[in-house]
């Protein structure tokens, strides 16, 4: 029985937002299992994993900046025109040009940076809101984009493709799978090993008591096992494919940004300003540059997005980046960022952009039409945030933060208190 | 202990990968069948449609005749639509799913012909034959078959009816023409075009016809977008600059939207209606032709594209060769695609009746 | 007194959330046209109860009977007990700003004609109950453009548009300077004479022995007592017994000051408003602070003690004109919050929630906020070291909370401010500005907090205290300063303050220097 209590509470973390994080891949897990079966088993095929992760590495991407600026109290609507533009200018200067790829991604990356600077010098200096200054980046760039490309399609070589369209290469002995994967997949189980002890030694020296060791057994042996199987079935896919390049950019920037924003004074920073902004100030936080940054980050990771897409497509097109920020926006807010800011995580980002992309791919899978697809996803998104709203209102955790302040963060509007159903008795509780 | 435990946790993981890859099948397909198997698949397999967003009649109603065509053929038919908003990430997402789900052959009608090698590619290595429909797929060595229109005959025809029109009208030159074409962006509105100069040049080098406002080029005759309001104005303009005391005897225009703002603008402008040309048989256009006005239309009939993009892939189920008729003119930029071209067919009030006669909708207008 | 007719009576309230139990057979007798005063430290029950009982709560969320006017009322929502004439006026006042006085009286409530909103009679009323509660404005003044103690006239006059029976008024005077609580206070006086029964609930016991006829005490969600002010003469010192359980001796900790050498020195300061500059908001101020003194800075609201301090602290308010800090011996230039940070200042402000704490933040997140640099390494912080410098302040401030991973928004006022405190303890500052350190804070923690800052006197660091309460700045600060309008006008050694001889400096222009 106590064993059973340990479980739940150690597993996943006790913590809210740890419930909240094994709630959301607990849907994710049951989301993968109900299309598997549907699909007949089509959905862990390894030649669908592969694609799945292929197409959805830019919004996953664009997710991990989106997050960022959620968390600081702004909005991005501009990071699909931005990759637009990035992704013309890079096509067109490696065509027309002839830049070679890699001083063209650099370039890119370079013109998202511009571009981050324009919007960070409006949302910060100047104190513009940011839903106003990438509305108009959405206009103003999207219109780049169509004004540079003429509306015509610009094919890209083939070294750059490798971005979008690559794969973790073949060599060693034939093993029967792709010998590159399988040791990515062996880095990564004793990495998540590793921070499992480290986070048992950490607990220590808190003075606090780690989860019993059987726990942390169970715990390590969940993760590797998924890894595993992650990393058998990507390396088991057809002669040529395997883990793709995409997504190794992914692995490798959403490991770096949650370190910053984790365990970083820049990172937490971020929070702090989006959880009030005139406290964080008032403690020295420099919310201008703060700010600027994550507006200028957002704009080179689009860029980053646009190449990958981009790349995968073989070519840069009018269309490119149409709709991404309305996905991007998604699967933040289904991973549990609020919408007033200082609240969420890029893993949970994550979960939140696959829950998106499985629903989409296993619906495609079973020959949905776009249309109800749509409907689909507008419901999951819909309902994923509402029970957030039921459950902080039935006074169990919370999602939406303890207090919902205005849209705009501004000082001029005084930030009311948070509802005090919640907080009397939680007074009552810690005073009383 | 904690050695200990940090050491069993590495063995528990590579055993419980070495019990995944025992249990695991491998690597799935060498097919890198790049080479003609030719050997056909089972007739009850899986095809894939994949076709642009649902914002005209024409592929909603080419997504219904797949549906029931490949059905009756006694294939399994998956006829997807690209979103509204999101046309290539959808289409692109949309052809792996059919590649995953193992479709023999995969019919694509692009919404960006350049944009979707990578698929194709992934298509054509996990073994299905991929074709083209109606928009040449580019930038790609995968692609198998194209099934289109001949749109270069599209030009002519309306090049021609443009030159027959005028001479029923008035026996004798010279006949004052103005050129309108499609947006820049849509490959096939140069191709229109460049069938239309084909015919009219001659006749322009000749003396007997006469672009009188000295608007040639393709650059000066695009529409942006197709728009119907741009045509309207450039053709307000044209009046006003070029026609005050000339008369205004022809107007090359690509499609039937054009055509109409064409004839408003003229309308409008107190002319009398010179000859102009169209394409795509819409319904009000139809209607201005049976009423006299707009002098011709062109018909391609989805019913035929998609008649003989189903015959292509019952031949590949029996492991035949598709009937193509043209080996040389289709280059994607990466091949020469075999290709199947349709002929359009030009209806003037002549003879709608008869070119309509297979067409619920249009069939009653020309009564 | 008893044979007043019983208005409300409310009988064994019980109230429980998920874990825990708010109420807890809670009885409340409230007679006709009597002020009735209910206090009780924070978090004793007080405001759940007020929910309860207007409805907030709807009836069967709780257990127990509100007996109003000789008949069980079972309210389902705030609409049901106003329309039976309770009114209850919270503390956060429920007005929108951009809206006129007239728009604000009869939200929700408009005098319509044939459908239409009839402006002509809604402002002819308006004024009628603006003159009611003793309010001179034109009815179309925005409610941003008047002050909060007119504003809270506002709410009150909105009340009477709702022909109220039972007035509720949740922490009147918190917000409002000497005077104009003082004309609220009469106000309340004046209903009572025309029969209109109040609820009131005050920190400040003071008002409550000036006012209140009965007094009901809560405790840890229980009633305590109910006191008859005049038949039982009741004192403050009754009331504390009460509401904390045990006698305090003393509301100040006893403390000798260990004063050294003047340290910090501010220099003819002067700043301006940040919008309109024509304003200047600090006059040519000049102020020292020794080591180990506790400095108060007494003034009425609005008289520029805030705007002072904080753009002491790094400009963080108004526009920065002319004026040197002088700290050490050594003049230092303070550009930005940071600067002052690495300099040794530390200003805790007077709002908590709005500018004091990030209430989405744990503990440990919020006490290392200030000075993130102490915990971290080449920029990655170090958690452990953050757990162990949050854990040792939530012991040394004995900060009621189970663990430091536990969000500041579930923590009382008290230990909210401990806990900001707490981050501005962590920057190891020379000198503290506190700026109304114990407003909102029940006796008990108030008692603890003077024991911190008397504590960080000691060792040897400077600390300002900003105060609207005269008691508390006479009994902590070793001398203080008076302000008026932007400008210093007194300073007056801890043996000579008097509230009188405050009161007068903070209202004149005149200068008295008692050193």
């Amino acid at each position: 029985m106590s064993r059973l209590k340990d479980l739940q509470k150690n597993l996943f973390g006790g913590s809210s937002s740890n419930a909240r994080q094994f709630g959301m891949i607990f849907t994710l897990v049951a989301i993968v299992v109900l299309f598997q079966i549907l699909t007949d088993g089509l959905t862990l095929q390894s030649n669908n994993l592969i694609a799945l992760f292929q197409q959805n590495s830019y919004i996953l991407i664009l997710a991990i900046g989106m997050l960022m600026v959620i968390v600081a109290g702004h909005i991005d609507l501009s990071v699909g025109s931005i990759a637009a533009f990035a992704g013309i200018l890079v096509a067109k200067s490696m065509a027309e040009w002839s830049l070679p790829w890699p001083a063209a991604i650099l370039f890119g990356l370079v013109i998202g940076a511009i571009i981050g600077a324009w919007q960070g010098f409006w949302v910060a200096y100047v104190g513009v809101p940011a839903f106003i200054v990438t509305l108009a980046g959405m206009l103003l760039f999207r219109g780049g984009n169509q004004f540079i490309g003429n509306a015509s399609t610009i094919p890209v070589p083939e070294g750059f493709r490798q971005i979008g369209a690559g794969f973790l290469p073949e060599f060693g002995p034939n093993t029967g799978y792709n010998n590159a994967t399988l040791l990515l997949g062996l880095a990564a189980a004793v990495a998540v090993v590793w921070r499992e002890l480290q986070a048992r030694k950490t607990r220590r020296e808190m003075d606090a008591d780690p989860a019993p060791m059987w726990i942390s057994i169970l715990r390590m042996a969940i993760m590797v096992g998924v890894i595993a199987f992650a990393s058998l079935r990507f390396a088991s896919g057809r002669v040529g494919t395997s883990f793709p390049i995409s997504g190794i950019i992914l692995l490798v920037l959403v490991i770096a940004y949650s370190f910053y924003t984790r365990n970083t004074a820049g990172g937490r920073h971020i929070y702090a300003v989006g959880g009030n902004s005139r406290a964080a100030e008032l403690s020295g936080v420099k919310l201008k540059r703060v700010n600027f940054f994550v507006m200028m980050n957002m704009s080179v990771l689009a860029a980053l997005a646009g190449m990958i897409f981009v790349a995968r497509s073989a070519a840069s097109g009018p269309q490119d980046g149409n709709g991404w920020e309305l996905d991007a926006i998604a699967a933040v807010f289904i991973g549990g960022a609020a919408v007033s800011g200082g609240i969420g995580t890029i893993s949970g980002s994550i979960v939140g952009g696959l829950v998106m992309a499985v629903l989409n791919n296993g619906l495609q899978l079973m020959g949905v039409g776009t249309d109800r697809v749509q409907i689909i996803k507008g419901l999951v998104l819909l309902l994923a945030v509402a029970i957030d709203v039921y459950n902080k209102s039935q006074g169990r955790f919370s999602i939406i933060g303890s207090l919902m302040r205005p849209f705009r963060r501004d000082d001029s509007a005084p930030p009311a208190s948070p509802p005090d159903a919640e907080r009397e008795p939680a007074k009552v509780a810690v005073s009383g | 202990m904690r050695k200990f435990f940090g050491s069993s946790v590495v063995a528990i993981s590579a055993a419980a990968m070495l019990a995944l890859a025992g249990c695991g099948s491998g690597r799935d397909g060498d097919s890198d069948s790049g080479g003609e198997a030719a050997k056909g698949f089972a007739a009850n397999s899986l095809i894939g449609v994949a076709l642009p967003a649902k914002t005209s009649e024409n592929w909603v109603l080419a997504g219904d005749l797949f549906t029931n065509g490949l059905k009756e053929a006694g294939f399994q038919a998956d006829v997807q639509y690209a979103g509204a908003s999101t046309t290539v990430a959808d289409q692109q997402a949309q052809i792996t799913a059919m590649t995953t789900k193992g479709a023999k052959v995969i019919v694509i009608g692009a919404t960006d012909a350049a944009q979707l090698s990578t698929q194709v590619a992934a298509a054509h290595a996990a073994g299905a034959k991929v074709i083209a429909y109606d928009r040449l797929i580019t930038n790609t060595p995968d692609l198998d078959y194209y099934v289109a229109f001949d749109n270069f005959k599209v030009g002519q025809l309306q090049g021609q009816a443009l030159l027959d029109g005028m001479k029923a009208k008035k026996p004798n030159g010279p006949y004052n023409i103005e050129l309108f074409s499609g947006s820049p962006d849509d490959n096939n509105a140069g191709v229109f075009f460049n069938g239309a100069m084909d015919v009219l040049k001659p006749e322009i080098d000749k003396g007997n016809v006469v672009v009188a406002s000295g608007q040639k080029d393709v650059k000066q005759t695009a529409i942006q977008g197709w728009k119907a309001e741009g045509a309207q104005a450039r053709m307000d303009q044209l009046l006003t600059s070029t026609y005050g005391n000339k008369e205004l005897d022809g107007v090359l225009s690509p499609n039937d939207t054009l055509a109409r703002a064409i004839l408003t603008s003229v309308k409008g402008a107190g002319k009398p209606v010179p000859v102009v040309t169209g394409q795509d048989s819409e319904v009000e256009s139809v209607k201005s032709i049976v009423a006299g006005e707009q002098y011709m239309t062109i018909n391609k009939d989805t019913r035929n594209l998609v008649k003989e993009t189903i015959n292509m892939v019952k031949a590949l189920q029996a492991g035949d060769k598709p009937q193509v008729n043209d080996t040389k003119s289709y280059n994607n930029g990466s091949k020469v695609v075999d290709t199947f071209l349709l002929p359009p067919v030009a209806v003037t009030k002549a003879n709608a009746a008869e070119a309509y006669a297979n067409d619920p909708k249009l069939a009653p207008l020309t009564k | 007194m008893s044979d007043v007719p019983i208005l409300l009576e409310m009988r064994s309230i019980t109230k429980e959330f998920p874990g825990v139990k708010a109420l807890s057979d809670v009885n409340l007798v409230v007679r006709a046209g009597e002020i009735h005063a209910i206090c009780g430290e924070n978090g004793a029950g007080k405001s759940t109860l007020m929910k309860v009982l207007s409805g907030v709560y709807p009836y069967g969320s709780y257990e127990g009977k509100i007996i109003y006017q000789g008949s069980e009322s079972k309210f389902s929502d705030i609409r049901a007990s106003e329309n039976a004439g309770i009114v209850i006026i919270h503390q956060e006042l429920a007005l929108i700003p951009g809206m006129s006085i007239a728009e604000n009286i009869f939200l929700g409530n408009e005098p319509r004609k044939r459908g239409a909103i009839d402006w002509k009679a809604a402002n002819r009323m308006a004024l009628d109950l603006m003159a009611r509660v003793g309010l001179q404005e034109n009815p179309d003044t925005l409610i941003k453009d008047i002050g909060v103690g007119k504003q809270q006239l506002v709410e009150i006059a909105k009340a009477f548009a709702k022909d109220v029976k039972l007035l509720i008024l949740d922490e009147p005077t918190a917000a409002l300077n000497e005077a104009d609580s003082r004309h609220l206070l009469d106000l309340l006086r004046g209903f009572r004479s025309r029969g209109i029964t109040s609820i009131m609930i005050s920190h400040k016991l003071n008002e409550i022995e000036a006012i209140a006829d009965q007094i009901t005490i809560l405790r840890d969600g229980r009633t305590v007592e109910t006191l008859d002010v005049k038949a039982d003469g009741v004192d403050e010192d009754r009331i504390v017994r009460g509401m904390v359980g045990r006698e305090l001796s003393s509301r100040f900790p006893d403390h000798t000051p260990k004063i050294g050498d003047v340290f910090f020195e501010v220099r003819d300061w002067n700043v301006r408003h940040p919008i309109s500059a024509e304003r200047q908001v600090c006059k040519n101020e000049s102020f020292v602070v020794r080591r180990g003194e506790i400095v108060g800075f007494a003034g009425l609201m609005g008289a520029g003690r805030t705007e002072l301090a904080m753009s002491v602290f790094g400009r963080s308010y108004g526009v920065y004109e002319s004026g040197t800090i002088i700290k050490d011996g050594k003049e230092i230039v303070l550009k930005s919050v940071a600067d002052a940070i690495d300099n040794g200042l530390a200003y805790v402000s007077e709002d908590r929630k709005a500018i004091g704490l990030n209430l989405l933040d744990d503990i440990k997140s919020s006490t290392v906020a200030a000075k993130l640099s102490k915990i971290s390494h080449h920029g990655v912080l170090d958690e452990v070291e953050e757990y162990q410098a949050a854990e040792a302040y939530r012991k040394e401030l004995r900060t009621k909370a189970p663990t430091v991973d536990e969000s500041v928004s579930k923590l009382s006022g008290g230990n909210q401010q401990k806990v900001v405190l707490a981050k501005w303890m962590f920057t190891d500052p020379d000198l503290l500005i506190l700026d109304e350190p114990t407003r909102g804070i029940d006796v008990g923690a108030k008692y603890e907090i003077y024991g911190i800052i008397q504590r960080l006197a000691d060792q040897g660091k400077g600390v300002i205290v900003i105060s609207s309460e005269l008691p508390e700045l006479i009994g902590l600060c070793d001398r203080i300063y008076t302000v008026f309008e932007g400008a210093i006008t007194g300073e007056i050694a801890r043996a000579d303050a008097t509230p009188e001889n405050l009161m007068k400096q903070m209202t004149s222009t005149k200068k008295m220097l008692t050193r």
